[in-house]
């Protein structure tokens, strides 16, 4: 059963001469529980692509439907609740608040969702621990090395057990080995919870574990690679 | 609900984990825009409260009996004297005799009598020297000399306002006497008739005319005069408590015994001089003014600083709502600093007025020509204007978050315009 379901996504930016097309008509359904890449060069259109279907951004044309829900016609605040319930995020450059600590990074999504504190603290506990930081809860950001916060993020965007999980090149800032763990630790994730997962990035080795690979190229998509 | 949650936790951390010196520098500006919103309107309209206070400590006393509009004098003075006795709030009163009179200084010495003679115009007051005393504490405003002794005769005290070395500027105006010490001799003419005193003391204080007159014992006056009649020009009345409410209760007590049949009554509040009441409102408006631009300098101050706070987390932000965060719960956020800001600050310029602004001017007043201004705070006053400072800088904290947040969030996110 489709999960996400993209019908001919057009995104143009700018106006008139100056109009640029980065995406030239998507087509693409994701199936519940699969793991799939986007991959591309530079510029293919890869991240636009992810920001269409984790609603992020609007389409110039085209439908969406996640999870039987046709996002286009969502209000804002229907898209930052619908962000909040079903999808969750990790940013290539972690994108924790630099003022709350590990355990409340991961709290915040949860205490938005209706937990109360000490749900959401046991919550985002049981999370922390499920990314290999024991005991690191308290840490501000500032004192994790760039792996560690990349886990923490993957702690909040998992926490809550959205529907879909979009990972933007989670490994770009981070050294071989810890780029490893984290993507190790993302299909950890589908396998164990059988989360749908989007993961946009630049590296064939990383996306090995994948179900299918999306290879794009000038704002189409050329091939669909299956690996398992 | 959840959004004030997420925003006091988000706000809460901004502010603990914000730097010490630029919190610290911030909560020192809010203070000095709390002090400019209540101690320089204070201290504006202290100048008129030290002139009012002044005039109803050694003037008026707290309630000031005077004649009907079309009398010269106060009629039953003596039945008006008894009801006084009769008044346990009455602490004490002094009847005073007025009179105009010309006092002439240096006639001993003068040989040119091409030269103008030294002599004033000016008004004499005939008082009971220790009532008077008790109820202005005259003695206290003897700058030279002494006060006058109740069995003594032959004394006289001269407001300082009528000697040239206390008028300069204004002598060749107002008329002054030159080189007039106590121990002088000087001649008191009342229609007609003369009499030589000895200056005992020169009086000077900020208030009413206390420095304008001169001060004989009433007998003297009455005698110089050749008045026979008891009815005074003034009576001066002190209270148990100098407030205007125990005021307004021993004026009622009066006007119910039929003295306003005899006399006007009037409480030191509404006998203050016109131009006392004009500056006071006039300063009012000032301060209000003073105020308004204080209030002004510190939304904007906050305005800035939340909106650099806010436009430095611009990407924070935009992740913040892609995650699902609730723009509302940013925004409570950022107001939630202004508040803490504000409330910190007031709390600091409140403690400063308070603790120690008053209590200095109140034992150290500006010296100023006309009073001695101390520092008025009243605390509702305060309350008032701190929770105007308060509402206008919340306002000012919320609308560069709103400015902020209501950005396109994958803009937001990305760092584009």
């Amino acid at each position: 059963m489709s999960i996400i379901n993209a019908t001919n996504i057009q995104r143009k930016f700018g106006e008139g001469n100056l109009t640029t097309h980065v995406l030239k008509g998507i087509n693409m359904t994701v199936e519940e529980g699969e793991f799939v890449a986007i991959m591309g060069k530079s510029g293919a259109g890869k991240s636009t692509l992810m920001y269409q279907l984790s609603v992020l951004d609007e389409p110039t044309e085209g439908e969406i439907n996640i999870n039987g829900t046709n996002v286009i016609q969502l209000t804002e605040k229907e898209k930052t609740e619908f962000r909040l319930n079903t999808l969750g995020y990790v940013f290539q450059n972690y994108a924790l608040v630099p003022d709350l600590s590990a355990e409340e990074n991961v709290m915040l999504p949860l205490l938005m969702r209706g937990y109360d504190w000490t749900k959401a603290k046991a919550t985002a506990c049981t999370a922390i621990d499920g990314v290999g930081l024991e005991g690191k809860y308290a840490n501000l950001p500032a004192e994790l090395s760039g792996g560690e916060q990349q886990r923490i993020s993957i702690a909040r965007a998992v926490a809550g057990k959205p529907k879909i999980l979009f990972a933007d090149e989670p490994t770009a800032n981070l050294d071989t080995v810890s780029g490893t763990q984290v993507i190790a630790l993302i299909a950890q994730v589908n396998k164990k919870e059988n989360q749908t997962i989007v993961m946009v990035t630049h590296e064939r080795e990383y996306a090995m574990g994948c179900d299918r690979i999306f290879h794009m190229e000038d704002g189409v998509i050329v091939s669909i690679e299956q690996l398992t | 609900m959840r959004s004030l949650r997420i925003g006091l936790l988000l706000g809460f951390r901004q502010i603990q984990r914000a730097n010490f010196w630029t919190t610290t520098l911030i909560i020192f500006v809010m203070m000095l825009t709390f002090l400019n919103l209540i101690a320089v309107s204070g201290i504006l309209v202290g100048l008129i409260a030290g002139s009012e206070r002044a005039v109803q400590e050694k003037s008026l006393g707290d309630i000031i009996i005077t004649p009907l509009t079309n009398e010269e004098e106060i009629l039953q003075t003596e039945t008006i004297r008894r009801i006084l006795d009769t008044i346990p709030e009455v602490t004490s009163y002094s009847i005073r005799y007025q009179q105009g009179v010309q006092i002439a200084a240096n006639y001993k010495t003068r040989r040119d009598f091409n030269i103008e003679p030294n002599v004033i115009g000016t008004r004499a007051v005939g008082i009971d020297p220790g009532a008077e005393n008790t109820v202005t504490g005259l003695s206290e405003n003897v700058v030279e000399g002494e006060y006058l002794d109740p069995n003594e005769s032959g004394y006289i005290l001269i407001g300082a306002l009528n000697l040239d070395r206390y008028t300069a500027g204004f002598a060749d105006i107002t008329g002054s006497l030159e080189d007039v010490y106590p121990g002088d001799s000087v001649r008191a003419t009342i229609n007609g008739a003369s009499r030589e005193f000895t200056v005992k003391g020169i009086v000077n204080a900020k208030a009413g005319g206390v420095a304008s007159f001169v001060y004989l014992p009433e007998k003297e006056l009455r005698r110089l005069s050749n008045s026979a009649s008891r009815d005074a020009n003034e009576i001066a009345i002190r209270l148990e408590d100098k407030n205007i409410e125990t005021a307004n209760t021993v004026k009622a007590v009066l006007v119910n015994q039929g003295i306003d049949s005899f006399a006007r009554v009037r409480t030191f509040q509404e006998a203050l001089p016109k131009f006392i009441t004009d500056i006071k409102q006039t300063f009012n408006i000032l301060g209000t003014f003073i105020g308004a631009v204080g209030i002004i300098v510190a939304s904007i101050t906050i305005f800035i600083i939340i909106f650099i706070n806010a436009i430095s987390r611009r990407q924070q932000i935009g992740i913040l709502k892609g995650i699902g965060i609730d723009r509302r719960a940013i925004e409570v956020a950022y107001v939630l600093q202004s508040a803490f800001y504000a409330l910190t600050g007031s709390l600091l310029g409140a403690l400063v007025t308070y603790g120690i602004l008053i209590g200095y001017f109140d034992r150290n007043p500006i010296d100023f020509p006309f009073s001695d201004g101390i520092l008025v705070a009243e605390p509702m006053g305060t309350l008032y204007r701190f929770l105007i400072l308060f509402v206008i800088t919340l306002f000012a904290g919320f609308v560069p978050a709103w400015i902020i947040v209501k950005q396109n969030t994958l803009n937001s996110i990305l760092g584009r315009k």
